[in-house]
């Protein structure tokens, strides 16, 4: 009888430590496999927690949410251009539709449709948090030298091969990537992002999938029809993003920040900046003065943040966050996964920028 | 023996005193929103009370929602807490095993009586609920919106509310089992229900702990408000399943330990 209990208790633990079997693909090899994976279609259920706090108050409190909490998703995947991806809570749920126009977005908590335009730049939600977008994300840009295996490991029932990224530029923040791809298929299955002062060696974003299966889902459940009596809208922030840089489009952006290489992102607004490459990426962005003071408040007084005459300055984990105050010329925003050092560089290299009338 | 201890439970007026008080609350609600029509915003307060004004259709839901988390579990644990505590409490559990129907049976009779007050419970309430929502609130015939955002017709809210009231039915199960086997431990039925209700509030303060996780997915509680996933669409099982059969598990293992405590016990009073 204890004997029997024993085993039954013991069952999970020696079910989980099950060796998975490891193929002998090479780091550059197994990455190409990933990316290639985008095709595959799929059914998963993934769970994504972060372990930043982000200090920004009421500011993006969707984006902070979604770093520093326990997100649970369903994942509907058709293409590229069509899936569904649900985060689910025990009372309600966000729905994320893609379709080749664009996202529909509905939230039950609020009874609302939002419908956003495909852009190539716009704030993180949860959709990108799923193992398979992340994964193949941060892979996309990896430098053969950067990459290591990992041996396999067994996530949600599935051989998983193991990838690591070791990013080598002087300013990233980011220390490895864990990347876990699924020896049948490709897609990646989990990703463990680390570094900064998270503590306790614990990654800063760790997401997975428990369950996958490789069917396809149908139509029906990836399309989105608002639901009679709903509130339908135009997606608000993604008119803000771009409002501002159009009413700052005249400034001119530097084409290196701390030594990251500028980039050229389609679509973007004229005062919206991006550097970097793989996983070191830095974002500036002019925001209005309504925007900038309410988060400045806020940045000043949490803990571990450096002000000093460049600005205010602090890092979550491996994402760093700055503001630089131009008087009433609009403040700087600078966000990305660079080390602090490279923030004050990017800031003493960033021009003033223009009054809102000149255009 | 079983029809014995069935008239003996649904003849006495406690049992319908405890049940219409379960009521209570519900309706109560239902006449404050009705009045008010302030409805929780959708995602606060109990689940589907948000959606009640537009559709009184969903308040059976919304009126297990509310009594799910405290009243519902307190009536089951009081009455399989008092199953055999209250008789060895009364001096009467001798004179029951004096009749030569054996100890297993007894215990199989109050199992089955336990069971069915559980099962007549959720029915009532259910039933209160919908009355009270179609007299309180304007009833779609439209059928209503899932929680994912697409349409559901009257017949599948109905599918899945009888599919709803199984599962919290099958979780009151898991409470009756805790409270059943309590019950042949200690001679005081408070002692049995109490120890009932501090399982379930312990299961559900660590499931509210980030350091617990490792053992949440075994809380009794863990998975009670799963009856939700039934209006997500497709209906998403996981929890569900998980669900079924942790509750499988708890109602076997405890009542197996009811009958081996029981059937070996002496009996004093």
């Amino acid at each position: 009888m204890v004997a029997a209990v024993a085993v039954l208790l013991a069952l999970p633990a020696l079910i989980g430590a099950l060796p998975a079997s490891d193929a002998g693909t090479s780091a550059p090899d197994l990455r190409d496999r990933a990316l290639a994976s985008s095709d595959v279609a799929f059914t998963g259920y993934a769970q994504a927690a972060g372990g930043l706090t982000l200090p920004v108050g009421d500011q993006l409190t969707s984006v902070a949410d979604l770093l520093s909490d326990r997100t649970t998703m369903r994942a509907w995947y058709r293409a590229p251009d069509d899936w569904r991806v649900d985060v689910v809570s025990a009372t309600g749920e966000t729905g994320v539709h893609r379709d080749a126009s664009g996202t529909w977005t509905w939230r039950y908590e609020d009874d609302v449709a939002s419908r956003a335009a495909a852009l190539p730049l716009s704030l993180p939600t949860a959709p990108d948090l799923l193992p398979s977008v992340l994964g193949r994300r941060l892979l996309s840009e990896a430098a053969d030298g950067e990459l290591s295996r990992l041996g396999a490991e067994r996530v949600a029932g599935r051989d998983a091969l193991g990838l690591r990224i070791t990013p080598s530029d002087a300013a990233a923040s980011v220390s490895r990537v864990d990347v876990w791809v699924d020896a049948e298929s490709g897609i990646p299955l989990g990703v463990q992002v680390s570094g900064g002062q998270t503590g306790g060696g614990e990654p800063a974003v760790d997401t997975s999938f428990l369950s996958l299966d490789l069917v396809t889902p149908a139509a029906s459940v990836t399309a989105f029809t608002p639901p009679p009596g709903a509130d339908v809208r135009r997606d608000q922030q993604q008119a803000d993003l771009l409002d501002t840089g159009r009413q700052y489009a005249a400034v001119q952006l530097p084409a290196t920040l701390a030594g990251l290489p500028g980039r050229a992102v389609d679509g973007t607004p004229g005062a919206v900046g991006v550097y970097g490459r793989g996983v070191t990426l830095l974002a500036v962005s002019v925001l209005p003065g309504r925007a900038a003071s309410p988060l400045r408040d806020t940045l000043v007084v949490a803990p571990g943040a450096v002000v000093d005459d460049l600005g205010v300055r602090i890092a979550a984990g491996p994402l760093g966050l700055m503001l630089v105050d131009n008087g009433n010329r609009g403040t700087w925003l600078l966000a990305g996964t660079v080390d602090l050092d490279a923030l004050a560089t990017a800031a003493a290299e960033l021009p003033a920028p223009p009054r809102r009338g000149d255009r | 023996m079983i029809a014995v201890e069935l008239s003996k439970m649904f003849r006495r007026p406690r049992t319908w005193v405890t049940i219409g008080l379960l009521n209570g609350l519900p309706v109560l609600v239902a006449v404050l929103l009705a009045l008010t029509d302030l409805a929780p915003r959708p995602g606060e307060g109990p689940p589907f009370l948000s959606a009640v004004l537009t559709n009184g259709t969903l308040y059976p839901l919304a009126a297990l929602a509310i009594v799910l988390p405290l009243f519902l579990p307190i009536a089951v644990a009081l009455i399989a807490g008092d199953a055999v505590a209250g008789e060895a409490q009364a001096g009467t559990l001798r004179y029951l095993l004096a009749r030569p129907a054996g100890r297993t049976r007894l215990l199989v009779a109050k199992l089955v009586s336990v069971f069915a007050f559980v099962l007549v419970t959720v029915l009532v309430v259910a039933a209160v609920g919908y009355l009270v929502g179609q007299v309180f609130f304007e009833v779609q015939p439209l059928g209503g919106t899932a929680l994912s955002g697409t349409s559901l017709t009257p017949a599948q809210i109905a599918g899945r509310t009888v599919l709803s009231i199984g599962y919290v039915t099958v979780s009151m199960l898991g409470v009756a089992a805790f409270a059943l086997f309590f019950s042949t431990l200690t001679d005081s039925p408070l002692a049995a229900m109490i120890g009932a209700l501090a399982v379930l509030i312990a299961s559900s303060l660590l499931f509210t702990l980030d350091a617990a996780s490792s053992i949440a997915p075994y809380l009794p509680t863990r998975y009670w408000l799963a009856f939700v996933d039934f209006f997500r669409d497709p209906i998403l099982w996981r929890d569900i399943v998980r669900g079924l059969a942790l509750q499988a598990v708890y109602v076997a293992v405890l009542l197996g330990a009811a009958w081996a405590n029981f059937a070996t016990k002496d009996i004093t009073s």
